[in-house]
């Protein structure tokens, strides 16, 4: 090579193994590897091993998903069943793929999947039910004919009267009220605000939608939007967040505004990101749903599909615990969303 | 030829080295994984370093040089859009949008060379400018968030099929890694990157076409990164701007992993396929032996380093020694 043209190299040695061996060893080597094959598949295959549920998050590292995990073990632990708990570290999209075909090759019972890119993780979704490994996703669905079933949190529907009914409770059902969203366009936001505008015409008349602001899912944004709705609309009783960064901004405005307690602040958050607000009395509640119970009916779901007590066509799902979810079609529904507030908003951490 | 016993023994060789590494690794995962040996985990492993393969085999002539291409990752994204672009808004069939997709790398590629070979720009200026340029641009056309999926199947069998027993694409890897090989270790082109890279002066005093050669190894790169990018597509059936986010350094670890000098006029593309598949079978059995995959990142530096130091710590001793004692003549 270029480096024994140089004078100074010292002579080549037995030792030193041409590149084209080396690569021939390499290959070798391979081989022996693939001989084993066959049995070491038999083996792991066997009758008597615990089912072994694999459950893909988003991204590893989210507070959401870590919190989705301990529901998991425990659940997992109740059942008996080993879990594998795995994601992407980075930002890289294929990354989620490359983890479900190494659980492919591993031979996993169940995959339960949050998908981050719709289309892509189906390809190896489907891939996995090829093979005969059971398939369900949570939280992100993929394509409907990549899994079994769903486990949806929440309905928009569900949503939508969860915040509605909780503005009504804080405001006695009377007064203006005005609702910041991330943009006008996103589809779960028009979904969301349907639902809180039929709730409304539907039970408090003596409650008035007065304006709806677009954050862009920016805080400082959601911020000068509460600032200025609040000079613009002297009487508004209620801010109403329906997107994550509007909340903690809505709480500054409102805080900043020394309003706190006059303009109440609700919207659908995580727990940590609004706790310095709630426990100071600025935002009043934040909806969400219990994570954990998000991870443990995974599981559930997950185990009960691969021991056939979940068939297609159910229409309730009891779990091994002896709680009862509805199914709707082809998705398990977790329930009624969750109302943290000052009360009990110190039980969660995610 | 047998040393004499009065000369110093010399350091290993650096892909020696990497290969008692790469074995050791096998075996380690084989023992701990028992599904890590499988004919099927094999093929996994080759389906998901394919890419990464690609754009390392690309780098290593760049890196020869003494340059750097950093634009690699991104351009693959921008590639993988384009490709959809043309297949589904401008209804060419996959083969045709897969070649006028490469005629775009080669151009992108271009872009670079020009830079680069005509201005005289650094390199690693360069290529961050269009490391942001094609992600930029990826993200332009999709305005962020379309993304291309439900291509047909014949396309797809190039990413999730066999042929002739392999994976498909582990194929057209085989043939660019013969090709770069060949290019690198059998030509007077690859000879004189290496003497480029070596002492930039020297060869353009010694009458090398300096600028015709540097142009050459950005196109090539620009051209292997549109290949990997239809590769990448066809694997996941999806096409989106954030492709192949990071696989720039990926790629440059497994090169200098692979024993090419980073300042260029040193190296081998057998060091560097050594090095993609360190990388690769470290990140896979990991998962093998139900190890979190938090520990791929600090065992790839750990391996790294070590593979450095291993590589050029015996033989500074072995210099030294030489100098303590000098040889007798003859």
């Amino acid at each position: 090579m270029g480096r024994a043209a140089r004078p100074r190299d010292p002579p080549s040695l037995p030792l030193m193994i041409k590149p084209a061996l080396s690569l021939l060893l390499c290959g070798l080597v391979f081989l022996a590897g693939c001989g084993r094959a066959p049995e070491a598949a038999r083996d792991a295959g066997g009758g008597g091993k615990r089912l072994t549920v694999a459950l893909l998050p988003k991204s590893k590292g989210n507070a959401y998903f870590i919190s989705c995990r301990a529901g998991a073990e425990k659940a997992a632990r109740a059942l008996g069943v080993e879990l594998l708990f795995d994601g992407p570290t980075d930002t890289d999209p294929a990354k989620q793929n490359e983890i479900i075909e190494n659980w492919i090759t591993l031979g996993v019972d169940v995959i339960a999947a949050a998908c981050e890119n719709r289309e892509g993780i189906s390809t190896a979704l489907r891939k996995a039910q090829a093979r005969g490994i059971k398939v369900i996703t949570y939280d992100a669905d993929a394509l409907p004919d990549a899994r079994a079933f769903f486990v949806n949190q929440a309905t928009p529907e569900g949503i939508g009267h969860t915040l509605m009914d909780e503005a009504a409770r804080l405001t006695n059902a009377e007064g203006e009220f005005a609702v910041i969203l991330s943009t006008l366009t996103a589809s779960n936001m028009q979904e969301w605000l349907k639902h809180i505008r039929a709730r409304l015409a539907e039970k408090y008349p003596k409650m008035k939608l007065v304006a709806v602001r677009p954050c862009d899912d920016q805080k400082d944004k959601a911020q000068a939007e509460a600032t200025t709705l609040m000079s613009a609309h002297p009487n508004l009783r209620l801010l109403m967040n329906i997107c994550s960064p509007a909340v903690p901004g809505a709480a500054e405005a409102v805080k900043q505004a020394g309003k706190a307690g006059q303009v109440k602040v609700i919207g659908l958050g995580l727990p940590n990101e609004n706790r310095r607000y709630v426990k100071d009395g600025v935002t009043d509640s934040v909806i969400l749903w219990k994570t954990e119970d998000l991870g443990a009916l995974t599981v559930e779901a997950a185990v009960a599909l691969a021991r056939g007590a979940l068939q297609p066509g159910a229409t309730t799902f009891r779990t091994a615990a002896g709680a009862s979810y509805e199914v709707k079609g082809d998705q398990i529904l977790l329930g009624q969303p969750f109302i943290f507030n000052r009360a009990n908003i110190d039980q969660f951490n995610f | 030829m047998s040393p004499s016993p009065t000369v110093p023994r010399p350091a290993l060789r650096h892909e020696t080295v990497l290969l008692a590494v790469v074995v050791l690794e096998w075996l380690c995962f084989h023992a701990l994984g028992p599904r890590f040996g499988t004919l099927e985990n094999s093929f996994d492993l080759l389906r998901h370093s394919a890419e990464i393969g690609l754009l390392a085999l690309a780098m290593t002539p760049v890196i020869l040089t003494g340059g750097i291409d950093l634009s690699v990752g991104s351009l693959l994204g921008l590639c993988a859009v384009l490709f959809g672009k043309l297949w589904r808004d401008a209804g060419l069939d996959p083969a045709a949008a897969a070649g006028c997709t490469l005629v775009l790398g080669a151009l992108a590629g271009g872009l670079n060379a020009t830079l680069i070979a005509g201005l005289r720009l650094p390199p690693l200026i360069v290529t961050l400018g269009t490391y942001s340029l094609f992600r930029g641009l990826a993200e332009a056309i999709t305005r962020g968030a379309d993304t291309f999926t439900n291509f047909p199947s014949a396309f797809l069998f190039l990413g999730q099929e066999r042929w002739l027993g392999l994976p498909t694409q582990a194929w057209l890897f085989a043939a660019v890694a013969i090709a770069v090989w060949l290019l690198v270790h059998r030509t007077t082109f690859g000879r004189a990157c290496r003497a480029q890279g070596f002492a930039p002066e020297g060869a353009r005093y010694a009458g090398l076409p300096a600028g015709r050669q540097l142009a050459a190894v950005y196109v090539l790169s620009g051209t292997i990164a549109a290949l990997a990018a239809v590769i990448y597509t066809a694997r996941l059936g999806q096409a989106r701007a954030d492709a192949g986010t990071g696989y720039e350094l990926l790629a440059i670890t497994a090169v200098v992993l692979g024993g090419t000098s980073i300042f260029g006029g040193r190296g081998s593309v057998h060091g560097t396929l050594l090095g993609v598949a360190a990388l690769a079978i470290l990140n896979n059995g990991l998962v093998h032996a139900r190890q979190p995959r938090e520990v791929a990142g600090l065992l790839t530096g750990a391996l790294l380093l070590l593979a450095l130091a291993a590589g050029t710590g015996p033989k500074l001793w072995a210099a030294r020694r030489a100098r303590a004692t000098p040889p007798p003549s003859p």
